[in-house]
């Protein structure tokens, strides 16, 4: 259960009215959710997708909407369980040798893609090769250490390494690395397919058709390799640009689902109060959001420690996540999500600004680097650059700047479009203080280390390391994690790792964010694994 | 014979309007040079993480790293040859792209212009034969509140009411997509789905139109020739009809000419609320994806429907009033 489910749902002042008006109703709305039991087969399952994804080639692009629609049809080699351990999905079962440089996957056998070809071991070598390695953004470091995938026979491929990749086995999910059939994908350039939006895969759905600014169908694939799945007929995936509308979709029950925060926080608490509405925080276990405040190290004032820690310690974490996010998260640690304590790698044993006295704290730490209040009660001036994403990173900068007014730097807020944020940050790197929420993803290895490391501090690539800070130790840190295949001695890498990070605070950590999913109660067996809307969805039902 | 001359002026003001449009067409690629950023940074700021092989491998895909000059040339070259381009961001031509969203902004376009002009002036002409009576008052207060009523809020409202507490209509969107209707049953849903939208945008312009057309009438039934047509013993109902009316209209017609860009651009944010599928979220989206090709191809293609109106328009003048002649 998360925070979210267990709060109580009693007659508040809001939904009073509703339950009187439409009592007979919301009975027969939540008849459904009570009368859990075998699956209904049949039915479309309606979810809203926020914002319409701009391609479905999702061996090309991670942008989020594109995951919750391709996953639909195309299969990754595993599957994952909420403990983050690898299950079984296209391989059947797979071994990695003593020296962690061979990976061997046993395919499922007779399983075919929706043309009806066969799905075999070549499709899994061209799928990773070809494609993944060359054009994924994420790809290319997901497999940098795979030299060749060799095909002893249809049912087995063999993963050659240049060195152990512990972080890849946590990347062969559908939404990471789809599997792609070669004998349509093998012709022609890649980056602009003639199939890039007329996918074929293997999984419980067919693609059938997109109507752009509208919605995107797929129907059940009758010959999926699991007997008896999916049991939903048909799945659509339906683009609604305004918010208050999508939230209207869900209480008119024309949508079913809406994941990723398509219904923004602000809705979600009132939603949930309807009879016929569920709220869930689970699903989004690989994916770890973390919400930061970015500092540019390299000039002053936040090229000192000092100030840096001053910043951390001022801002109430508790606060914003409460007030400005609806209190759907966690107050964050560390660089490393709470979401991996399942497999060992986080820790809390790190420096904590999370104190009651953090201001105080603040204000001494500032005196002692050398930034005296002046007259005005004022040590220096900031620009702190907005993120463009939305009402609450409006909201998340007006408190900065009022937090900071309290420590005696003063914060003048500025407030781009995304393209022109993005630029700001990441290519030209001009800006002192500005904030955005990163996804650690399935693995530290694919998703952290992008922040920290020397290697990653790249003009013109979005979502790296912005504050460019970095040391030698913490550099050797991480390469040596992404190499280590003992998880002892990995998670014991990656908790030294948060300290040192924790302690030169980069970034201020605020909290990890919770994405939310809106369903309708007649949704049933939704989330089954940390994928959840990248999941391939074959077990929901919908009850009638 | 009117009609060869209709058509020769039509054409010739087609042929004037080329350089026209060309000139706005290059004007819209300086300008939106000035945004900062571009699609690359998008959508790799979607993709959550890019690496920086990948981001030049993009711009050098769009185009991206040929030199300012280079790029407007090119795009030029293309338009001439009406070739709007690609759209990297959606993997599709531009032409095409358009092509599937032109019909539902048409259609919703359309009907609210018949509908806004058809009614506002009966409305106005309504008003104006009732000057100060009740009908007058009541039909000029609604018009106001129309008028100052936000399109978004309006629009928000109506869901709220007809959608979530009636249940008469659909919040969004152009069809049911549970059910995939065919044939007839396909156009009814359509039809269904059209109200809200088509009601939300047309109370503004209905507004407008009937407030004007209400004004021409009051100003033409103070003309010389009704005190002539009254002298000749016509009925007051005769004037107006066979008289005023046509003289009235004219303004409303030139306004709605002039008024069909900024329908395109009302239609954004009715589009967007409930998710009508078309060319003006096309456009809001693509600008802050920078996806300036198709951009460009949807300014390209509204400036020539503008063009192409205001030609209509003139034309119509001389239909409704033979002495306006067409040089």
């Amino acid at each position: 259960m998360t925070a979210l489910q267990c709060l109580p749902r009693g007659l508040t002042s809001a939904t009073a009215w509703v339950v009187t008006a439409l009592s007979t109703i919301a009975w027969t709305f939540s008849m459904p959710a009570l009368a859990q039991g075998a699956p209904q087969k049949g039915g479309t399952l309606v979810i809203v997708v926020q914002p319409e994804p701009p391609t479905l080639a999702s061996y090309q692009s991670t942008a989020g909407p594109i995951g919750q629609v391709a996953t639909k049809v195309y299969e990754g080699l595993l599957e994952y369980d909420f403990q983050l351990k690898p299950a079984p999905s296209l391989a059947q079962s797979w071994t990695v040798s003593a020296d962690g440089k061979t990976v061997t996957f046993k395919l499922q056998p007779g399983v075919k893609f929706h043309d009806g070809k066969p799905f075999t071991s070549a499709d899994v070598q061209f799928s990773v090769m070809d494609v993944l390695k060359k054009v994924h953004p994420r790809g290319v470091n997901t497999f940098r250490s795979v030299t060749a995938v060799d095909t002893p026979d249809p049912m087995t491929a063999v993963f050659r390494l240049s060195e152990p990749a512990p972080y890849m086995m946590m990347a062969l999910s559908s939404y990471e690395s789809p599997m792609l059939p070669k004998h349509v994908f093998g012709s022609g350039d890649i980056a602009r397919h003639p199939n890039a939006n007329l996918p074929v895969g293997t999984g419980p759905f067919k693609f059938v058709e997109w109507q752009k600014g509208q919605f995107m169908r797929f129907d059940r694939n009758p010959d999926y390799r699991k007997a008896g799945l999916p049991h939903l007929d048909r799945l659509v995936a339906r683009f609604i640009a305004d918010s208050g509308t999508r939230s209207a979709t869900m209480e008119t029950q024309e949508v079913h689902m809406g994941g990723f925060n398509a219904i923004p926080p602000v809705d979600v608490r009132r939603l949930e109060a309807l009879p016929h509405i569920e709220v869930t925080a689970k699903g989004y276990e690989m994916q770890s959001p973390i919400v930061q405040l970015h500092f540019n190290t390299t000039k002053p004032p936040f090229d000192d420690v000092k100030v840096r820690q001053a910043v951390a310690y001022a801002i109430d974490r508790k606060f914003v996540l409460d007030n400005i996010w609806f209190g759907f998260g966690r107050p964050a640690t560390g660089p490393i999500s709470s979401n991996f304590k399942a497999n060992g790698l986080y820790t809390t044993d790190v420096k904590n600004y999370n104190v009651p006295n953090g201001l105080d704290l603040a204000n001494k730490l500032l005196d002692d680097a050398g930034k005296k209040r002046g007259a005005d009660g004022v040590r220096f001036e900031i620009v702190h650059d907005v993120t463009p994403y939305g009402e609450e990173w409006r909201r998340f900068g007006e408190y900065t700047q009022q937090q900071l007014g309290k420590i005696g730097i003063k914060a003048t807020l500025r407030v781009e479009d995304v393209p022109g944020w993005l630029r700001r940050v990441y290519t030209n790197y001009d800006f002192q203080l500005t904030s955005n929420w990163i996804q650690t993803l399935a693995d530290p290895s694919i998703g952290v280390h992008r922040l920290y490391h020397s290697g990653s501090i790249k003009p013109g690539t979005v979502f790296v390391n912005d504050s460019r800070w970095s040391t030698k130790e913490t550099d050797e840190l991480m390469d040596k994690a992404n190499v280590e295949f003992d998880p002892k001695r990995r998670a014991a890498l990656y908790h030294e790792l948060q300290k040192r990070v924790v302690d030169a605070s980069p970034l201020v950590f605020m909290h990890e964010l919770d994405f939310v999913t809106v369903y309708n109660k007649r949704v049933n067996n939704f989330p089954l694994s940390p994928l959840g809307l990248y999941s391939s969805m074959d077990q929901v039902w919908l009850a009638k | 014979m009117p009609w060869r001359r209709s058509l020769a002026y039509a054409l010739r003001r087609l042929a004037q309007a080329v350089p026209t449009v060309l000139v706005i067409v290059a004007l819209n690629f300086l300008l939106l040079q000035l945004a900062p950023g571009d699609a690359a940074d998008v959508l790799a700021g979607e993709a959550g993480s890019a690496t920086p092989e990948f981001m030049a491998q993009l711009r050098k895909t769009f185009g991206l790293d040929q030199p300012l000059g280079v790029q407007l040339l090119l795009y030029i070259k293309n338009i001439v040859t009406l070739d709007l381009g690609y759209s990297f961001r959606h993997g599709m031509p531009v032409a095409q792209l358009i092509g599937s969203r032109l019909g539902p902004t048409l259609l919703l376009m359309v009907t609210v212009l018949l509908v806004a002009v058809g009614v506002g002036t009966l409305l106005g002409a309504y008003a104006a034969r009732n000057l100060n009576r009740w009908q007058d008052n009541l039909i000029s207060m609604l018009a106001v509140l129309a008028y100052a009523t936000p399109v978004f809020w309006a629009g928000l409202m109506l869901i709220v009411v007809f959608s979530i507490k009636l249940g008469w209509f659909p919040t969004s969107g152009m069809q049911q997509v549970a059910a995939f209707h065919e044939g007839a049953a396909k156009v009814r849903d359509i039809a269904h789905h059209l109200v809200l939208p088509a009601v939300t945008l047309t109370m503004f312009y209905l507004a407008l139109y009937m407030r004007l057309m209400r004004a021409s009438v009051l100003e033409q039934f103070s003309m010389d020739y009704v005190v002539t047509a009254r002298a000749k013993g016509l009925t007051e109902s005769q004037i107006a009809r066979r008289h005023v009316l046509r003289n009235a209209v004219l303004p409303v017609l030139t306004m709605a000419g002039v008024q069909v860009g900024g329908l395109l651009g009302g239609a954004v944010v009715v589009e967007t609320v409930f998710a009508w599928p078309g060319l003006g979220l096309l456009a809001y989206e693509s600008l802050f994806a920078r996806d300036l090709n198709l951009l460009l191809g949807i300014f390209f293609v509204c400036t020539c429907l503008v063009v192409v109106v205001n030609l209509v328009v003139d034309v119509a003048y001389s239909l409704l009033d033979p002495r306006i002649e067409l040089r």
